[in-house]
């Protein structure tokens, strides 16, 4: 008697794990305390899917505690993950699969800030170096009010001679004379002809 | 025994009783000391009184321009340096970020690199309260961040750049190594 019951209730134990909500691998604690359940489950399945195509998923992590942080609605936090995991995934194909977390997560905002995957592109064939720095800048500029086009010149022109202190140098000066009254565009192309000028004798640096 | 001690004590006051014979040219030696003395201080007097006495410079207007630009180059490189990354040999970078808000209770960096918690990085006050600063380790990567004024107003870094915000409050970013 007592087995048959056993029996019996075994396809509903069934049922309600099929019906328990589908997140794949362990969710994030972090996650789980500051999401509520609702957001926490359409957030997951985003960054399971994520997991599964090998994209980074700290900073989905990250966009969906900085929504949580900022007291963001529901469908706000899960859209700004969803864009976030599409953006990434438009850079690893821009970029190539070898790309590291760091370089997919500077990529993401270079295109969140207006610059074309074939930009991306042409950096990645043009620089053997790690792209991180080349790609912050990129989108640093671009939010420093260079025109896109200008931005993605100006760093592909630098990528194959010039070291990361070196672009990191020439973004700071292009905000030095944004700051001071220069228009952004005009600031990036005699900022970067300078910093041609200084690398053209120099030996491209190695990571 | 006392004769001996007499004879002895005898030839000691004969010999300090003899005249010193001084070196002729000690006092031309001494004189010429002193007076290279008295020309060094007397060089050193006037070197003071030509810093240190009021006087009217003429500057032309191009000079004065330059003179203007190159303290405002110098006050916009300082300025431009925030937030200020010391990158050790290895290891994380310390990265120092500063904020003025001035009259506030309390203010937070907040970001991805403390799962951007409110209460995980709380900022000093310096300078009457106005400016608030924290340094903090950071490993090479690109963050999002900003500053959380009295919990509850969210405000970017005037010094870095700003990034599209997904939640309709200002982030920040930050760069570390490569």
């Amino acid at each position: 008697m007592h087995r048959s019951r056993w029996f019996a209730s075994f396809p509903l134990a069934l049922g309600l794990l099929a019906l328990r909500p589908s997140t794949g691998a362990a969710q994030d604690p972090r996650l789980e305390r500051r999401l509520d359940s609702a957001t926490l489950q359409s957030v997951s399945a985003v960054i399971d899917s994520a997991r599964l195509q090998g994209l980074p998923i700290e900073s989905l992590v990250q966009r969906a505690l900085e929504g949580a942080a900022k007291h963001a609605a529901s469908p706000q936090i899960v859209a700004a993950v969803r864009r976030l995991a599409a953006e990434l995934g438009t850079a690893r194909l821009a970029l190539g699969s070898a790309s590291s977390p760091m370089e997919l997560d500077a990529a993401a905002s270079a295109l969140r800030a207006g610059v074309s995957p074939a930009d991306l592109t042409r950096l990645r064939h043009r620089r053997t170096q790690s792209l991180t720095v080349a790609l912050a800048t990129l989108a640093d500029l671009v939010a420093s009010g260079v025109p896109p086009d200008s931005a993605s010149a100006a760093v592909i022109a630098l990528a194959a001679s010039a070291g990361d202190d070196q672009i990191a140098e020439f973004r700071r000066a292009v905000e030095r004379d944004i700051a001071l009254g220069a228009p952004p565009a005009v600031a990036a192309a005699v900022r970067v002809d300078a910093a041609l000028r200084q690398t053209s004798g120099a030996t491209p640096r190695r990571p | 025994m006392f004769d001996r001690e007499e004879d002895v004590l005898d030839r000691v006051i004969d010999q300090l009783r003899r005249p010193v014979e001084m070196d002729p040219t000690l006092d031309a030696a001494v004189m010429s000391r002193v007076a290279a003395g008295e020309d060094r201080l007397g060089r050193l007097a006037a070197v003071w009184d030509w810093v240190s006495r009021p006087r009217d410079i003429a500057v032309s207007p191009l000079a004065g321009l330059g003179l203007a630009a190159v303290l405002v180059g110098i006050v916009v490189w300082l300025a431009g340096r925030s937030p200020q990354i010391a990158a050790p040999a290895a290891g994380p970078s310390t990265v120092q970020f500063v904020v003025v808000a001035p009259g506030a209770a309390s203010v937070s960096l907040v970001g991805d690199f403390n799962d951007w918690d409110g209460g995980a990085t709380p900022m000093q006050a310096t300078r009457n309260g106005a400016l608030w600063s924290v340094t903090v380790p950071l490993t090479p990567g690109r963050y999002r961040y900003a500053f959380l004024v009295n919990g509850s107003r969210w405000l970017a870094d005037p010094a870095a750049p700003r990034v599209q915000d997904d939640f309709d409050a200002p982030s920040s970013v930050v760069t570390v190594g490569g």
